[in-house]
Formats: C-alpha cells, structure tokens, sequence
C-alpha cells in the first residue's frame, strides 16, 4: 500500500537573492514515510528544517532535489492538496474575516456544496469551541483564539491528512489539553497527523512514530518506545543526544 | 471558477471594510458640492463645469482605488503570511490571480456604480435630464478601461518588491498614457530616427486607456457611441487584461514563495 | 502601504479645494488681496495655469472638441475661436486644421468614436453660459490676465443677456488692472450699447484714449487695433448723440492709423454731408 506521505532523499534549498550569500540548504537527503492512519511526530530544534520540509509537502517550496508525494501524487499537484488539512506556524489570516467568513470562504475554495457548507462550519466551530465568538473579526481574537480558528479552518474540509507546525505553540495548558484531544480523535477516526513540536511530552502521549530531525538531516526515525528502549534513556534525552548538546555534568 | 469566485469575495470584502472607498467619496461629494456652491455671475443653471469636475474627482478616485487596493493584494498575503494557509488547499496560483483580479475590479465596479449615480444626481440636479444610456457606456467604458490598470497592477505586485513603488509606478503609468497616450505617433514624427520607431513602436504596443475615457462626450451631451464600438472597446481592453494576467501568472508560477 | 497615489491625489484634491474655497471666500467678503492663496499654493506658474483654463473655455465652446497642441502646434499661438468671436468678423471659415477622416493609425480611426470629433460651437439659447466657470477661474487664477474679462464680459453681455454681471466682471478687471484701454473699451462699448448711457460711455471711453496714448502712443508697433476700435466706438457713439463734429474729429484720428484708409474716408465725407445739410426740423 502506498503510504501517505513519503519523502524520498528531499533536498531544500534557499537561494539568496543577495549575491554572494551562499545558497542555505535547509533539508538534505530527507527520506520519511508516513503510513494512513498514523500520528506522526516530527521533532527538532529551531531551524532543523521542520517547516521547510512541510514547505515542501504543500508545494509552496520546490523540492531542489528528492521527490515528495501525498497519497501518492505529487506535491506539485494542487490536486494532491484536496485531502489536506494543514495548520501554519503562526495564524496567517484574513483579519477583516469573521471565523465563520473565513470558515465559509475555505469551504468554497475546497469546493463543499453550498448546501453542506452551514453544517460543516458549524462542526467545526464546536470542535475548537469558538462558537461564541463566531461573528467577530479574526483582529479581536486572542492568540490562542486565533489558533483555534485555525485549527478549523485545517479541518474545514474533513481532510485524511492533518499537517500541523506546531499546532500547540501559544495555547495555555487547557489548550493544548484539547489539541492533544483533537488530535486523539482524527486518530481514531482513521486519519493521518503529520506534525511538528517542541513539546516532548506531548509527542510522547500522542504520536505513534517519531522522526528527530537536526541540521535538515535526519537523526532518527520510529516508534517512541523503540527508541527510548534503544537509547535507553527518555525522549527528551534522546532528543539532546540526537542533535549534539551534551549537559555540563 | 468556484475558487476564483470565492477568492474574489474576499477581495470585495474586505475593500467594503476599508476606509479608502468611503473617504474618496466623501471627498468627491464634497468638492462637488463645494464647486456647485460657487456663485458664477449669478447664474445656477451652468452645469457642465460641474459635471467635469466630479467627473474627474469620480477618475482620479478609480484609479487610486484600483491601484492601491490591487498594488497590495499580493504584498500583504506574503507579508501576513495568509497565503499560505490558502495554498495549502487545493488552489492553483493561476486561480489565486484571478480571483484576485476579478475581486479587485469587481470592488472598483461597485464603487464605479455609486460614484456614477452620484454623478447623475449632480448632472440631473441643474439639467433635468436623465441620459441614462450615455452614462452607463461612460461607466462601463470606464469599469472595463479599470480591467486593464487592475491587471497590469497585479502583474507590477508580482514584478516589483515594494508595493508602495509599484503602486507609484503603475499610476504614473495610467495617468501618462491617459494623457498622453493618444498623441504619441504625434511626438514621434518630430523625433530623430532611432527614438522616431522607438515611440511609435511603443505607440502601438501600449494599451491605450485614454479610448476609454468619454467625460468630454457626457460632459456636452453627446450622442452615443455605436454600441459595436463600446463592443470593440471591450473586447480590446479585454485581450490587454488577459495578456498582463497571462504574464502575471506566468512569472508567478515561478516564484518561490518565501 | 503604497501611500504614494493617495498623496499624490490628495494633493490634487487640495489644490482643487483651494481654488474652489478661494472662490467661496471671496464671495462673502469682498476681494481684498485678489488670489493670494491661488498665488501661494502655485507661485508664478499660475500663469500658465490661467492660460490652460482659458483654452479650456474655448474647448468647452467647442462641445469639448479641441485640438491638442499635438495636432496642430499652430493652434496654439493662434487666436482662440472665443476670442474671434468676440470680434465683429467672426464669420469666416474656421480653420481647426484637423478633418477627422484622415487618420494615421486604426488607433485614431478607432479612437474618433470616443471623443467629441466634430466641430460644433455651442449653440441654443444661453448654452453659451457653460463657458462661464473656466474664465472665472482663469480671472482668478492670472487677475492681471486682461483679455480674460473682455472676453467674459463680451459673451455675458452679448450672448447671455447679463449686462449687469458683465459691468462687474469688467470692474473686477479694471480694479486689478487700472490702466487697461481694453477693459475701458470694453466697459465703454456695454454702456455706450447696453445701457445706451451716453456720458458715461464717453467718460470710459475717453479714458480709454487716453490710456492708450500714455502706454501705446511711443511704440514701435503700437496696438493700433484697440486705438482704432475705441476710436470707431466713440464716434459712432458721438454720431448716435447727435454731435456730429465730435464723431468727424475721432474718425479722423481713426483715419491716421487706418490700413485702408478710403473706406474712412468715405465715411467722414458722409458725416460732413451730413454737417452741412440744414438740420431736420422735428416731425
Ligand atoms: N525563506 C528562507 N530563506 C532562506 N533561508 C531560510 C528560509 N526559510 C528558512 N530558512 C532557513 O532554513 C533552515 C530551516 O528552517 P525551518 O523554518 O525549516 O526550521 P524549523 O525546523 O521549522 O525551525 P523552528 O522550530 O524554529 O520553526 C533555517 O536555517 C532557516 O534559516
Ligand atoms: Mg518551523
């Protein structure tokens, strides 16, 4: 069976438009496969190419060099991003939008007939719990609002595969309690999470397969208790091994 | 066509949110009236003044609206980042420009319909007369002349960084060829050789923006212009418009977007 | 943001709302300081300004059917149709050199459909009046600009039938001008004609004269033109009131600086039959 994401040797790079700065190379020699239905965590520190490597998935970013692939066609397909939900880093939107106006304008684009539209903004609001503020403009909402509007928005089209950067990141710890819900859920639905984080606790509780990424290369890749089992030490140590920073004793 | 209508809503919308419309016609009713309150020889009846000088406020405000509210379209998704989300989905880049072509210049149709009502407020307060037909080829003429500026404006955002040059650039433009654009195998006849093809050349190639602009015809009740050439019109705006689109996502699909 | 536009029109619009706030201004209290705002805000290239706006009148004479400087670089120095209007021999073949059915390019051919291409003069009753806002601006704009209020005052009085707004207008322009023959001329011929008020005619145009000999008499190429037309005006006006001598003395002064001569001639010797028959006995 095809997997739903593989990766295959991907190269990223960032060509500076400056000359004479050397071109970064953010991503090198990337391989990862994703199978349907897993939760995947994708871990590293800042600037390990995490969201470079998502660039990529979502074909805002040409591979330089590899191919990627999403439910087996190709990312520079836009038809390959039909089935995807995906969540930004930071909340990049329309901010003269109410949350349903922006829910509304996301389900047209992918399509949902207008006559199911109502229903699924609705969902989708009480999913993330926003339904109070529903007709505001995006500009008054708080920060961890503003990130679960965006959560909607990435589930807006009920997609099979969830891409998430650093879905938890500014939400107080009844927040992420419920994206870690959230995400326990779309599992059971069947659906595949593809997400990155600092969090290893929560990657702990949540993911089934881990991939520690450091310097845009891979360090590691499988289960979490595989790995802890194989370092014999706890994620979190794991993770400090992987990408070179010894603790002063 | 679905998505581009979707993405052009969002345009509208958040052009009637923003304060540029109301503040332009505020200004153009403003001086309107200001004009027509002006006591010439103690004569109310003279109108034609009038009808110019709205006439070129309603112009000048199209053209700063069309400019400005396209110039940043593409500037402000990259910078607020809202364009990635949008990529995201299953939306071709050929499909973001348009809707934001057709967003931008629906949004300038929408004022142009209520800047040329007032218009005919004006003209009707002194000329009692209604010339209905005449001033919808004027605002289409107009409308369908605004399609092009939007479309080369759009591929200006893409071509230049900076949104506040692009949007210099692309009104110097407009207003040039507005006013010059007619007389230019004129000048070039009075040119030594290289310049002489070299103008002329540029003559053909321009879009000529000042066809579309018919205030002298309302201004001094006119008769209409043959419906076949209001056709010619569009469809000539139409084919600049979908090259400068064409262009636009030509280069746009080569972008990388960070 | 691009800034850039909006300032640019912003600009503009403040121009514009200068000038028609001036005009306000104005209104109310009486001029004082004639377009000192206008004066500030464009400095010395008001001038042009004045110039534009005049031609813009022609053209709105013209229905809006006005040759660039483009088309004809000639049409430009020469008299506009406003002005040969004004004179007595405006009947004569227009020559606004630009028959529209030679075009050079499919771009003219095509562009002839959007734009006024006929030449046509405003006509029908008091259309004239829609000329009216450019001159007054112009005044505004250039107050030392004297064929402005001759002319404006010629179509008001003329075509509009607004002699006393005419009269004002002239004022206007002998406040800003004091010295000028033509205004007086002008002014003289609406009393002499309008308001058939013979002393005061004279007077105006006596000054007229006069002026004119102070500035003009010591030329190389005095304007011979104005002396002549005050001249004519005067005798003519002299001729109505009856005093036939006065009348032969201008027309003889007339006759020193005419370029034909005979035809003035022929003139005074009709006055002196005149002179010399025995005078009518009132019926
Ligand atoms: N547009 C860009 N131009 C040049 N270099 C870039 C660009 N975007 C990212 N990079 C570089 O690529 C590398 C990977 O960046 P990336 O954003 O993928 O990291 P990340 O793993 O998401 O980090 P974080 O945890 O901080 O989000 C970094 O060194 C970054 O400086
Ligand atoms: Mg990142």
């Amino acid at each position: 069976m095809e997997a739903t994401v593989a990766i295959e040797n991907l190269r990223v790079e960032y060509r500076s438009r400056e000359l004479g700065l050397a071109t970064k190379v953010a991503v090198r020699g990337l391989s990862l496969a994703v199978g349907q239905g897993e939760v995947f965590g994708f871990l590293g520190p800042n600037g390990a190419g995490k969201t470079s490597t998502m660039n990529v998935l979502l074909g805002f970013v040409p591979p330089s060099a590899g191919s990627a692939r999403i439910f087996g066609v190709d990312v520079r397909e836009p038809i390959a991003r039909q089935r995807i939900g995906y969540l930004p880093e930071q909340t990049y939107y329309y901010k003269f939008l109410t949350a349903e106006e922006l829910l509304h304008f996301y389900a047209g684009i992918f399509q949902i007939p207008p006559a199911e539209r109502g229903a699924r903004v609705d969902q989708v609001l009480k999913l993330v719990e926003l339904e109070h503020a529903r007709k505001r403009q995006l500009k008054t909402y708080s920060k961890g609002m503003q990130q679960r509007a965006g959560l909607a928005q990435a589930l807006i089209n009920n997609p099979d595969l969830l891409i998430l950067d650093e879905p938890t990141s500014g939400l107080d710890p009844i927040g992420r309690m419920k994206v870690r819900e959230i995400i326990q859920r779309l599992k059971n639905e069947g659906k595949t999470v593809f997400f990155s984080s600092h969090e290893l606790g929560e990657v702990e509780t949540v993911c089934d397969r881990v991939a520690i990424l450091h310097q845009g290369e891979l360090k590691a890749e499988g289960r979490v208790a595989d790995l802890v089992a194989q370092h014999a030490a706890s994620l979190e140590q794991v993770f400090l091994k992987l990408v070179g920073y010894h603790p002063h004793p | 066509m679905n998505t581009v209508c979707s993405l052009a809503k969002v345009v509208v919308l958040e052009m009637v949110r923003r304060k540029d419309f109301y503040v332009l016609f505020i200004l153009t009713v403003l001086l309107t009236g200001t004009a027509g309150s002006v006591n010439l020889f103690n004569d109310r009846s003279i109108v034609r003044y009038l009808k110019e000088i709205c006439l070129l406020l309603i112009w000048l405000s199209s053209l700063v609206m069309a400019i400005t509210c396209t110039a940043r379209q593409i500037p402000m998704e990259r910078e607020q980042r809202t364009i990635f989300p949008l990529l995201a989905k299953p939306v071709t880049r050929g499909q973001f420009l348009l809707g934001k072509f057709l967003g931008c210049w629906l949004a300038v149709g929408m004022a142009l319909a209520v800047f040329y009502f007032f218009f005919g407020l004006v003209s009707a307060s002194r000329e009692q007369q209604w010339p209905v037909l005449n001033y919808v080829q004027a605002a289409w003429l107009h409308w369908v002349m605004l399609g092009v500026v939007v479309a080369f404006t759009l591929l200006g955002s893409i071509v230049f960084a900076a949104p506040s040059s692009n949007g210099t650039i692309c009104f110097v433009v407009s207003v040039g060829i507005l006013l010059l654009g007619r007389h230019l195998n004129k000048v070039a006849l009075g040119l030594p050789q290289p310049w002489q093809s070299l103008l002329y050349g540029s003559y053909f190639v321009i879009p000529h923006l000042e066809l579309f602009d018919v205030r002298d015809l309302i201004i001094h009740n006119w008769e209409l212009i043959p419906w076949g050439m209001v056709g010619l019109a569009t469809l000539y705006a139409a084919a600049y418009a979908a090259v400068f689109l064409l262009a636009a996502i030509w280069v746009f699909r080569r972008r990388p977007l960070n | 943001m691009s800034s850039h536009p909006l300032l640019v029109s912003a600009l503009a619009l403040a121009v514009a709302l200068a000038a028609g706030g001036r005009l306000l201004v104005d209104q109310q209290a009486q001029r004082q300081e004639t377009g000192s705002v206008l004066k500030l805000l464009l400095g010395e290239s008001r001038r042009a300004f004045a110039m534009h706006v005049f031609l813009k009148a022609d053209a709105y004479f013209h229905q809006g059917f006005y040759p660039s400087v483009f088309d004809s670089p000639a049409a430009a120095e020469a008299k506009t149709h406003l002005v040969e209007a004004t004179e007595e021999n405006h009947h004569h073949e227009h020559n606004h050199g630009h028959a529209h059915n030679q075009h050079r390019d499919w771009i003219e051919a095509f562009g002839c459909h959007f734009q006024p291409s006929e030449h046509r003069h405003l006509e029908g009753l008091g259309q004239a009046r829609e000329i009216l806002p450019w001159l007054r601006l112009a005044a505004e704009l250039d107050p030392q600009r004297v064929e402005t209020y001759t002319v404006t005052a010629y179509w008001l009085r003329e075509q509009l039938n607004q002699v006393k707004e005419a009269e004002a207008f002239l004022r206007e322009g002998l406040r800003a001008n004091p010295d000028s023959y033509e205004i007086l001329f002008e002014l003289g011929r609406l009393y002499a004609e309008n308001d058939r008020d013979v002393p005061r005619a004279r007077i105006v145009l006596e000054l007229a004269v006069e002026k004119w000999l102070r500035q003009e008499a010591s030329k190389v190429s005095p304007d011979h033109v104005s002396y002549r037309q005050i001249l004519g005006q005067l005798a003519a006006l002299e001729e109505r009131a009856g005093n036939l001598e006065r009348a032969l003395a201008h027309y003889f002064r007339v006759y020193q600086v005419s370029p034909n001569p005979a035809t003035v001639q022929k003139r005074i010797e009709e006055l002196r039959a005149k002179l010399a028959a025995p005078q009518k006995p009132p019926p």
